[in-house]
This record gives structure tokens, sequence and C-alpha cells, in this order.
């Protein structure tokens, strides 16, 4: 059988070649010129900072290394919840350098071998920056939310980031826990009632969960539930989308989410280790925390730099998990032992 | 367009007919054609200028094109494996050929997040084989060859799906002619039985190009989803899509969609009848 020539197949071939030639297109005019050497460095960090590293941290770091040493360094980074890139740091993702959610990602990374240097001697113990855990609602408050408490009231639609995957999850879990209890370590089994009630009231009112603090906002801002427990810096940046149609509730009580840098040093080639190192020296640097002052979170390494942003008000209430008695014995207690343990199945049944 | 007269031509004016017509519509307009049109709608809110502008996003186009080779290579390497595959698993008798059949087809029915977590429970640092081949150098995941090989394995019945149907109801009659004729195996596969596989080919290619273009589950897992090296269209838009980025998300969307109809188009006009052609 002989195929006719129809302008079907020549349509077909004309088609053909320009996708060829879209595909060649970056490897001839790599051939045109030559680019000179540079320095790849890989940031992996959890979803909420794409924003900030993306379009201050990296540039600023590029423009001091070039002006330092003459080369360009381009980085490659990737922004996913806390757990997801954790675990695709074990998995053998290549990063150099991750900047987690919270301190029980950093121990995980230890426990697999990913991470050797003790991230504790970093300036602030390696907290690069901080935000308080607040409520978004919609413009004007419609359901009049003021606290935590109210959350636990009928009728209200909470989204909520998913526990699993996303380290903001862990860090609103703590802080509806403390809002509730008398003494923030939450030691004594009365605080333990009253927190557990609290989250079993919250958590029956949780009408959708997303993988990520990034995500869960997307949720909300498409007008799933009436309230988010969120980062403080999530209800400050503009965003296209949801300008304007949200506003920040802050509860009087919570807690201060504390968001750890961790050198991955299986990843890190020697070759490579000058670089990173400056990196990470960078980015407890006067000049990166103000960048991330000015991008809605607040310093640990200077405090004072805070008030640089005068959207950052005053939150006495706000605990750190220092004031818990540590992340590790607080997420013991408040995450595992009632959380999952408890509210879960009280939940289920 | 065909010539013939459709069985329905007769009744096509007939109540009955106009109602099974419209009821069609009805169903599949909610279901299908507003999904795709809201793409669009997103997509050119800001009309064309800021579609192109977020169109030529450096990532935007880094992932539009990873995710094209990607497609590419996957397509050309399933046609070799996936008709060799069919040719033997058609045409030899061998132990374990039934078990084998349903195993090459397990990869529509599973989860493409498990395949793509299979893929990285061997290969990966802790992986069955990864242990020993990380530390050799030899590192796929979270690298383009291991989203190809995510692609290769989870559109792997596509190509067999489309071919050996063909080869097993191509008769046997041209196979023993062509023996009797003096011609080897060899030959007679390449001179009698691969050009009745053409149509099949064709269009088991074309099948695995789409399925690639937007595999996301398998993808998701194996590449690490680093943007300007292993982000594919489909993550770039869920990325996008997450940090809220609606519109960029939606215009590569929707060329992602348009690429997908033109293969569609082609396709269908291409491949109108392989088999009756074939046989």
């Amino acid at each position: 059988m002989k195929r006719k020539w129809t302008a079907e197949t020549l349509l077909a071939i004309v088609l053909g070649a320009a996708l060829a030639l879209y595909l060649a297109w970056p490897s001839i005019q790599k051939i045109r010129k030559t680019r000179p050497r540079q320095d790849v460095l890989v940031v992996y960090g959890f979803s909420i900072l794409g924003e900030v590293m993306n379009e201050a941290i990296f540039p600023a770091f590029s423009r001091q290394w070039k002006e330092q040493t003459g080369e360009d360094v381009v980085f490659t980074s990737s922004f996913s919840g806390s757990g997801t890139i954790t675990n695709q740091i074990i998995m053998g993702a290549p990063a150099a350098i991750a900047i987690l959610s919270h301190e029980g990602d950093a121990r995980r990374l230890k426990e697999a071998g990913a991470v050797r240097t003790d991230w504790r001697e970093f300036p602030a113990r390696g907290v690069v920056n901080r935000t308080p855990f607040i409520i978004l609602v919609r413009k004007g408050n419609p359901k009049r939310i003021r606290s935590f408490d109210d959350l636990a009231r009928s009728k209200i639609g909470i989204v909520h980031p998913d526990p699993l995957t996303s380290g903001g999850a862990r860090w609103a879990i703590l802080a509806e826990f403390v809002s509730a209890t008398r003494d923030p370590s939450g030691a004594d089994s009365e605080d333990q009632r009253r927190g557990k009630a609290q989250l079993l009231g919250i958590w029956r009112n949780v009408v959708g969960q997303s993988p990520s603090a990034m995500g869960v906002r997307t949720q909300f801002e498409n007008g799933f539930g009436d309230a988010l427990i969120t980062y403080e810096q999530q209800g400050l940046i503009p965003r296209p989308e949801g300008e304007k149609k949200v506003e920040i509730v802050r509860p009087s009580r919570t807690v201060l989410s504390e968001h750890i840098a961790v050198l991955v040093d299986r990843n890190i080639r020697p070759r490579d280790r000058f670089l990173t190192l400056a990196f990470r020296d960078f980015l407890f640097s006067p000049e990166a925390q103000r960048l991330f002052v000015k991008y809605g979170f607040r310093s640990a390494v200077d405090p004072s730099l805070d008030r640089t942003n005068p959207a950052l008000a005053d939150m006495p209430g706000a605990v750190t998990v220092d004031q818990m008695g540590g992340w590790e014995a607080a997420n013991a207690l408040v995450f595992e032992k009632i959380w999952k343990g408890e509210v879960l199945k009280e939940l289920g049944k | 367009m065909t010539g013939e007269r459709s069985p329905a031509a007769g009744r096509r004016k007939t109540l009955t007919h106009r109602i099974t017509i419209g009821v069609l519509w009805a169903i599949l307009t909610p279901l299908l054609i507003l999904p795709l049109v809201a793409i669009f709608v997103f997509a050119g809110r800001g009309g064309w200028s800021s579609f192109w502008r977020t169109i030529s996003l450096p990532d935007a186009q880094f992932a539009l094109r990873l995710s094209l080779w990607i497609a590419l290579w996957t397509s050309v390497a399933n046609a070799a494996i996936g008709t060799f595959s069919a040719y033997v698993l058609s045409k030899h008798r061998f132990r374990g050929r039934g078990p084998l059949t349903i195993l090459v087809n397990l990869p529509v029915a599973i989860p493409t997040v498990v395949m793509g977590t299979s893929l990285l429970l061997l290969w990966g640092p802790i992986g069955l084989l990864g242990r020993y081949l990380v530390p050799l150098g030899f590192r796929p995941m979270f690298a383009p060859f291991g989203i190809f090989l995510a692609h290769l394995l989870v559109t792997f019945p596509y190509m067999l799906g489309a071919v050996k149907p063909v080869l097993d109801e191509l008769e046997i009659t041209y196979e023993e002619a062509a023996y009797t004729m003096g011609a080897g195996r060899a030959r007679t596969f390449f001179y009698v039985i691969l050009p009745a596989l053409k149509g099949g080919i064709f269009s088991g290619t074309l099948l695995t190009f789409a399925h690639s273009l937007g595999e996301f589950g398998a993808t998701a897992m194996v590449s690490g989803n680093l943007r300007m090296k292993t982000q594919t269209a489909p993550l770039f838009i869920f990325a996008q899509f997450e940090a809220g980025q609606i519109e960029i998300a939606n215009a590569v969307a929707a060329v992602l969609a348009v690429l997908s109809f033109t293969i569609f188009v082609f396709l269908l006009r291409f491949t109108r009848n392989p088999a009756r052609e074939g046989a």
C-alpha cells in the first residue's frame, strides 16, 4: 500500500521539525557561546521558603560570591513539605544544604547518616528564621474567630496542612495544644487534659488537608474552609490570587516555629565544601536576616531586626519549643502520645 | 469523510437520535469539556502578552523541554523494547509466558506512585541494587535518567497493548509463506511482520509519548523535583499551583493540553484502521 502524500503528512512533518528545533535550541545556543565555569549549589527547603530564597537570598549570595571570588554560582533548588524533602534526601536527593521546618526532620537526617555536622553549633543554634503560628481567616472575619478556642466551635471549617508531610502541621498541633494549657510544657495531667480537649475540638472541624503549608494556603484561597492555621509569614506575603481576601488573627497564646538549616555532609563533595559553608554563613549574616524579615519571617539571630518590618506585630504570648521542653519532648507528648495516640483514634470512632 | 453511510444515517432525523446525542453532550460537557475550557480561561486571563511572559519563564521552558525530551526517548526506547516483547510473547511458546504476559501489563493497574517508589527502592542509595551501585557513581535516581526509567516502566503496557493484538491476529499464513520461500526468522520479521505492525507501532509510540508527557506520580517520586534540572512540566504545574501561581501553572498546562490534542489528532487520522489494513 502506498501512502498518499497528503496535507496531513506534510503538516505532521512540519510540526515534527518545529518540535525538533525547539528541543535542540538550547544546545544550538550553547555551541555559539561557551559559558564560563559555574559552581552549582543544590538547596532543598520546606515549602514556604520558595519565594524568599528564589527572589532574594539566592540572588544576593550570587552577587556577593561574584564580588569575592569572581566566579558565578548557580542555585538548583526544590521546595516542598519539610517531611517530603527530608524523605527525598534520605532516599538520596542531592541537596548540599537543607532548611527544614523543625528539628525533628533534622534529627531524622542525622539518624540516616545524611547530616553529620551538628547544626546546634551554628549561629542561633541553627535557627535560620522563625515565625509565630497564627490563624488565617476570610476578609472581615465573618465567623468572628479570635483564638484557637473559637476554632473548636461548631460550624467552623478548618483547612490544615497534613502532619505526615508538613512541618507546619506539626507546629500547628503544638500551637493548638499550648493555646489551652496553663504552663507551656503541658507537664501536669490537668494541662494535658485541656490540651487534648482543644485538639479534639479543632480536629473535629478539619475539612481539608494538603501535603504542605503552601499547598493548603492555595486550597484556602480557592474557597475551602473558614480558617487556616499556618505560619504568620504566610499571611503577610502578598499573593496574586488571594491578596486582600484573607486576614490574620494573632492568638494570645501560640508557638514560635523555628526553622533549622543543616549541612547534608553526605552530598557535599570536598571541592564544594568551601562554597557550601560560605552559603551557610551567609544565611545567618545580617544581610540575609534582613531579607528574611522583609519577607515576613522573624530573626532568631538578631530579634531587633524584626522592627524593620512594620507588619510584624509584637506577640508576647508566642512561646518557643524550648519553653515546651524542647522539640523532642514536646513532639513525643503532644504529637505522638496525645494527637496520634488519642485524638486521631477518638475522631476515627 | 469516509463516504460510507453509517447505520445511524437513516435514523438521523428521529427524536430518539437527537435525545441520545443531547444526553451525550449533557454528560460530556461538565465531565470533560468544561474543565478543559477552565484551563484555557485561566491561562489566558492576562491576555496574550502575559501568556507569553509566563510561558517564556526559564523554568517553564526548561520543564517543557525536559518533558518533551523524556517523552521522545521513552517513545523510541519503548517502540523497540515493546515491539520486541510483543513479538516474543506472541510468537514464541516458553515456560513462564502466561505469568509474564500478566506481569508486563501490571503497570496499568498499579498506581504510578507505587511504580516510582519501587524504582527508588531498587536504584536509590538505600535500594536493593543502589546500595552497591550508588557508591560506584551510578546514580539514576533524582536525575533525568531516573525519570526516563520511570516513564519506560509506566508506559510499557501501552506500547505492548497497541502492538500485541495486531501480532496475535496476524495470520500465520504470511509467515509460513515467507518461510517456505526460504526467508529466515529475521528476514521474515523485518520484511513481513514489521510492515504489518507499522500502524500498531505508530499508535503505540504516540500513546507512549502522550502518557510520558503527562506522567506525574512516578516522576514525583524519582525526580527530586529540582527546578531547571529534573522538574518536568507536570511537576512544574503542580509546584506553581501549590505556590498559588495559578496563571503560570495554567499557561504550561494549556501548552501540554494543546500538545496532547495534536498528538491524538494524528493518532486518529493516521491509524484509522491499521489492523484491518495489516491483516
